[in-house]
């Protein structure tokens, strides 16, 4: 063999072994737990030139449960909420890597781990669990309301979407909320099945058995409260209150409506009334501005004329396109109207109550007055 | 190609025969073991095998087999072979055993390295660990009366 030859050979020789040296490759598919392995030699030989052969002992072991789950935030992005917001909804993906059909019995927390992320200054409310059943992603009415996942083959994975209201406390900036989720005895569908155990590590001669051996990892560090092979998986999300000023801008605009002179374009002369147009415009996208309230005093030298404040209606940039609800000017409610409006003749101010004003929209506001 | 009889492993483990239908002169006992660091009396840590007890995918176990010649005459042209089980992809010789030959088709032995699989396209490549079907040793001396040897693979749970 020429040298080259030779290290040709050499170095196939380590690319073999290197190859050998791969030890736990990962398979797509794992073999199931309870799966039974036998292995069986077989020989062949002479004996003075007599051809024989013989079989081995069939020698077995049972492939036992290797109990695997992993929890994650899908997406790992903060839900931005408002105050007082119902609903709220935060998205996990919960996949089951053992190698055999179990339950999954999913709790929320809301007390941050020493491991855990960020911060957290306050709680939600009302938390409940959905699986995403018809499954598109989104949480929506179809979604059922649950406690586990029932019978997660090997490898299957499903979203879990936490929902919870925010409270109303102004101070409130960022809440934490983390699904945990904890492998059980599958088998028996429409019925969680208990939480599964892991074999005594001391136990000696199981080998015919099924053991259960967890090899899930910690998936929130040293000091969170998930630990590796302890057959649960937990990953956290925060509720982070969003935008708390809403961009609101009010343009005031005239109209002398009639002057008892003119029958076309009417002048501001004494005795004509002129229609005021206060519109509101909040141009937070996505954020409602609530509790607004809206005052104005009319000039001096005008007379309020009564009953004249309208609320809600049509208007954008000062241009009042239609009327609204009417209001009383002693300040009581009108029925129907979610607005509340009045005139005090002593500060001679309108006052207008707006409750919610949604992003990106506009309102209008008007009242007339008559030239002394 | 050389083969040695395997004088194989560090101790014999003495095997209590519920084996083989003893009715040639030759036993044949297979067993499934799983590696385990022992701390020896000198400090260092080494691997001993023992009895396969808690195996799940992806953890590495050693079959082991062990031939001994109970009759009175030498046995000649002794071929083991081990077909590879359902769900254990093959990955090595166990340390100290005789390489064995290996087989992708159960029909064409050799090493690895020169053994090729056919492709879904039509061609074919070279084989993988993953590929092998049947693991075999062809012993070049006779086994003589009494004696006995023990040759290992270390396979993979898929």
């Amino acid at each position: 063999m020429t040298a080259k030859g030779m290290r040709r050979l050499l170095l196939s020789g380590t690319t073999a072994v290197a190859t050998f040296g791969v030890g736990g490759a990962a398979y797509a598919q794992t073999t199931s737990a309870g799966t039974i392995i036998s292995n069986q030699a077989n020989a062949t030989y002479t004996v003075n030139g007599t051809p024989a052969s013989v079989q081995s002992n069939l020698s077995t072991f049972v492939v036992d449960r290797k109990v695997n789950v992993t929890v994650a935030a899908d997406p790992n992005t903060n839900t931005i909420v408002n105050l007082g917001q119902t609903n709220a909804v935060l998205s996990f993906r919960v996949t089951n890597n053992t190698n055999g059909t179990q339950d999954m019995l999913l709790t929320t927390s809301q007390i941050l781990g020493a491991g855990g992320t960020g911060t957290d200054n306050y709680d939600v409310g009302n938390v409940r669990i959905y699986l995403d059943t018809n499954p598109n992603g989104q949480w929506d009415a179809q979604d059922q309301l649950v406690t586990y996942i029932d019978e997660m083959a090997p490898d299957a994975s499903a979203l879990v979407f936490v929902v919870a209201d925010v409270p109303n406390t102004t101070t409130a900036n960022y809440a934490s909320v983390s699904l945990n989720a904890q492998v059980a005895i599958g088998g028996g569908t429409g019925a969680a099945g208990q939480a599964l155990v892991a074999t005594d590590i001391n136990l000696l001669n199981q080998n015919a058995d099924q053991d259960i051996v967890f090899a899930d990892a910690d998936t929130d560090g040293l000091l969170g409260y998930d630990a590796a092979r302890n057959g649960q998986a937990r990953a956290y999300l925060q509720y982070e209150v969003g935008a708390r000023s809403a961009n609101l801008s009010i343009v005031k605009s005239s109209t002398v409506i009639t002057d008892g002179v003119n029958l076309i374009a009417p002048k501001a002369i004494p005795g004509a009334t002129v229609q005021y147009c206060l519109t509101i415009q909040n141009s937070s996208l996505l954020v409602p501005a609530t509790g607004i309230t809206l005052t104005d005093v009319i000039p001096t030298n005008t007379t309020y004329v009564p009953g004249s404040i309208r609320i809600g209606g049509l208007g954008t940039g000062g241009v009042c396109i239609l009327g609204g609800f009417p209001a009383n000017d002693d300040g009581s409610p009108v029925l129907l109207s979610p607005y509340g409006g009045s005139f005090n003749g002593t500060t001679k101010t309108v006052t207008a109550s707006i409750p919610s004003l949604l992003g990106s929209t506009s309102m209008a506001v008007s009242f007339q007055v008559v030239i002394n | 190609m050389r083969l040695h009889i395997a004088a194989a492993a560090t101790a014999i483990v003495a095997i209590t025969a519920t084996a083989a239908a003893a009715s040639g002169p030759l036993s044949l006992v297979s067993e499934i073991k799983s590696e385990k660091r022992v701390a020896a009396a000198d400090g260092t840590t080494r691997i001993a095998l023992v009895k396969a007890d808690k195996i799940v995918p992806g953890d590495r176990v050693v079959f082991v087999l062990t031939y001994r010649n109970t009759g009175t005459q030498p046995i000649a042209n002794l071929v083991l072979a081990n077909p590879v089980p359902a769900n254990i992809a093959y990955r090595a010789a166990n340390p100290g055993s005789a390489a064995p030959e290996l087989s992708v088709d159960g029909k064409t032995f050799g090493p690895l390295s020169g053994l090729r699989v056919a492709t879904a396209t039509g061609g074919t490549r070279a084989a993988a660990p993953d590929d092998v079907t049947t693991v075999r040793w062809r012993l070049v001396s006779p086994v003589a009366a009494g004696a006995q040897g023990q040759l290992a693979f270390q396979v993979v749970l898929k």
